[in-house]
């Protein structure tokens, strides 16, 4: 099997820079050293703090819940494993934030490579239909279901964009292709949710 | 004529230059199709804004899953420990967790020991899933050298005695404790377990012909894995129904839809 392959820090998204604690009473720091003490309880709470934005962002670019909660098991498995080494130079939320979107994209990197399948097919399917007309706005889970429906590659690229607030750039950075091209993916992306919004 | 795709998003990102925007303007302000884009994809920019902050909720199950799966590789570690795996030292030690055994209702801790035996079976599917944390964290799905098939069979072979043990006892327990579910519920369970079932069977009719068949032993192993999910939903369920917390009973019969339905 190929070893991973050795990545750039990943930046932050450039519209927004901070990443949640989630509701917490306890110290952090306090919560942070009794995690890495091994205390269950204390990891716990820091799951329960924190589950909800990392099985999101798994489901969003993983594509499915199924994958969603497979992700959140071996993402807060490896965090498990890997606070020892956390130093504290970051917010605890956002060294689990770095190392949940590493782990989405080396899975969803892995699966591309198994299924060799963009978004080619995708042109002719997303073409510019026109949604219904609509006197409400869009229902977030029907924009979820939507989401889920995305061709790979061109989902990844809209999360991280629209969704997660990374500029093209950055978008390209973390899925290894050109700006341009995440640029691309982004707007067919938007052309495919405008046609399976249409049909809902 | 219509302006290209990328000047209608860029349009809406707010990337175009005065000099493009006024003239795209222009050109909205005589062609409904065009004004019909961009508001559709207004709507789409505006509701995707608000999905950032949205986050669901994991299932109930998944801390449960992921607490025994840091139990089992501590039980690993040590035994590693024992062997003298320097790297082993280096791992968290594990402190038990004060709450889970005081949360569990006597039968509910009979299902969590079942389960817990079922992640031995699980390491079969996540052993076989490419990359290499799934490789370590299920250390017990790597097949020794030699005949690597007769190793995937044999492998197979016992996830399928740990998952139809933790089925059976799973099943007797849902069977039992089914009465505190309204019966719309308990409905949508059975129609949804006869699916998996069927599933199942086609599994093992596939495998009866092609024992090799990888995607054959896959779909054996992940109808296995829905139906234990399944299960657990339903005893999650029964719980959160017993304790009296209907917010967490609604987010878990939201996940029970029947099978098949779009």
């Amino acid at each position: 099997m190929a070893a991973p392959k050795q990545r750039a820090p990943i930046p932050f998204p450039s519209k927004e820079a901070t990443v949640s604690q989630g509701a917490t009473h306890a110290d952090p720091n306090d919560l942070v050293a009794r995690c890495q003490a091994g205390d269950v309880d204390a990891f716990e709470t820091l799951y329960r703090q924190h589950s909800a934005r990392i099985y999101t962002l798994a489901c969003r670019m993983g594509g499915s819940v199924e994958d969603g909660e497979d992700l959140l098991q071996e993402i807060f498995l490896q965090a498990y494993r890997k606070i020892g080494s956390f130093k504290r130079d970051a917010a605890i939320g956002t060294w689990l934030y770095r190392l949940a979107l590493n782990h989405c994209l080396d899975y969803v990197r892995s699966r591309q490579a198994k299924m060799n399948k963009l978004t080619e097919t995708l042109d002719a399917e997303a073409s510019f239909e026109p949604m219904a007309r609509r006197d409400t706005p869009i229902a977030r889970m029907d924009l979820e279901r939507a989401l889920e429906r995305l061709p790979e590659g061109c989902r990844e690229a809209f999360v991280l964009h629209d969704v997660e607030g990374f500029d093209h750039k950055e978008v390209g950075e973390l899925l290894g292709i050109a700006e341009g091209t995440s640029k691309s993916q982004v707007f067919k992306a938007r052309a495919k949710l405008r046609a399976i919004l249409r049909r809902h | 004529m219509h302006p290209n795709e990328t000047v209608i998003h860029d349009y809406i990102d707010g990337a175009l230059d005065v000099r493009a925007r006024t003239e795209l303007e222009r050109h909205l302000a005589g062609c409904a199709e065009c004004r019909r884009l961009v508001d559709d994809l207004r709507d789409i920019s505006k509701a995707v804004a608000g999905l950032k902050d949205e986050w669901r909720e994991p299932p109930v199950r998944a801390w449960g899953r992921l607490e025994r799966a840091i139990r089992l590789e501590h039980e690993h570690g040590a035994r590693r420990v024992q062997q003298g795996d320097a790297a082993a030292h280096a791992e968290v030690p594990v402190k038990p967790s004060s709450s889970t055994a005081l949360r569990l209702v006597p039968w509910l801790a009979a299902a969590a020991v079942l389960v817990l035996a079922t992640a031995v079976g699980l390491q079969f599917r996540a052993g076989r899933r490419a990359g290499p944390d799934a490789t370590t964290a299920t250390p017990g799905a790597s097949i020794a050298s030699g005949d690597a098939a007769r190793a995937v069979e044999a492998e197979l072979r016992a996830a399928e005695e740990h998952y139809t043990r933790a089925i059976t006892g799973l099943e007797q327990i849902t069977k039992t404790e089914q009465g505190a579910l309204d019966p719309g519920t308990a409905a949508t369970l059975q129609k949804n377990l006869a699916v998996i079932d069927q599933a199942i069977s086609e599994s093992r009719a596939a495998l009866r012909t092609q024992p090799a068949s990888e995607p054959a032993q896959e779909s054996l192993v992940e109808n296995f894995k829905a139906k234990i999910t399944l299960l657990q939903d339903t005893v999650a369920l029964i719980n959160e129904m017993r304790k009296g917390n209907d917010a967490g009973a609604a987010r878990i019969v939201s996940g029970l839809k029947p099978k098949g339905d779009s």
